[in-house]
């Protein structure tokens, strides 16, 4: 058996080798292999639209549109980064997950226009009818609770709160937090993993110590 | 709020997360070698551990594994 060293390139199959010949090359080919991309990424756009509908509140033409620039910005993506792309996966399977994130990044956009009051405002009230792995004595439960209030309102930036608000307790989309802070979602998660190391930090202080985390 | 969680997953840190950008590397990768029926947290684990904390990478990550499981 014969062992490739690691620090080669893995070999490009034949159908990516052929998209990636078609969209490098130039003229009718190119157009042709570019409008080949459009479709394959829009039927994935449509497809991945219709499987996160539920949480959109979007329906019909509006959730086409979304799809169609999904695909758009998806192409333009591709052929930007397409020297970055050495056939260690399929062409298709890397072609797709750049639909993903633009159709996550306008989903995000849609809902920082339509939701914008979720992004600040929390209700602690419904929260211990979510927590799943709370004390079951109403005393421990209420002191533990009462001191992730206070570490998220007394221990955490203005920023990080805001971030820990609206993508962990209210469950907005990071791409629409990213948007409304003009940021973008690597950013936006740092923010939550320091948030989160923060007040796991004021809970074990306050003696409640959580299981499976490391830090 | 609405889904159930727990309070650990509500603080889910780990220093072996390696982000979104670094995750969206090796989703590609990822997603193939979980069709492939490869153990993908062994390849990639600290990509793995950042989609069980990041609501936006893990539905990207599930789009994705759907769209490559179709072709």
């Amino acid at each position: 058996m014969v062992r490739r060293a690691r620090y080669l390139p893995s070999p490009m199959d034949a159908v990516s080798r052929s998209w990636v010949d078609g969209l490098r090359t130039l003229g009718r080919q190119h157009d042709l292999t570019v409008a080949r991309l459009r479709a394959l990424l829009l039927r994935a756009a449509c497809r991945e639209v219709w499987r996160r509908r539920a949480t959109l509140h979007v329906a019909g033409a509006e959730l086409d549109d979304l799809a169609h620039q999904a695909a758009d910005d998806a192409v333009v993506a591709i052929l930007a980064k397409l020297d970055g792309f050495r056939g260690d996966s399929r062409f298709t399977t890397w072609a797709y997950k750049f639909v993903m994130l633009e159709v996550s990044t306008k989903i995000g956009r849609h809902f920082a226009r339509a939701s914008p009051a979720r992004i600040d405002e929390v209700d602690w009230e419904q929260i211990p009818d979510r927590l799943t792995d709370l004390p079951e004595q109403r005393v421990e439960r209420r002191e533990l609770l009462a001191t992730l209030r206070r570490a998220v309102d007394e221990e955490l930036s203005e920023r990080q709160r805001r971030v820990f608000v609206a993508v962990a307790l209210n469950e907005v989309p990071m791409d629409a937090l990213a948007h409304e802070l003009g940021s973008n979602r690597n950013a936006i998660y740092k923010t939550l993993f320091d948030a989160r190391l923060k007040l796991k930090a004021s809970l074990a202080a306050a003696g409640h110590a959580l299981e499976g985390s490391r830090s | 709020m609405s889904d159930p969680t727990t309070l650990d997953q509500l603080l889910a840190a780990d220093a072996a997360d390696v982000g979104c950008d670094d995750t969206f590397e090796v989703l590609d990768r990822h997603v193939e070698a979980e069709l492939a029926g490869e153990d993908a947290s062994r390849r990639y684990p600290g990509a793995a551990l950042h989609l069980r904390n990041c609501p936006a990478c893990r539905e990207d990550h599930a789009g994705l594994h759907a769209a490559a499981g179709e072709e």
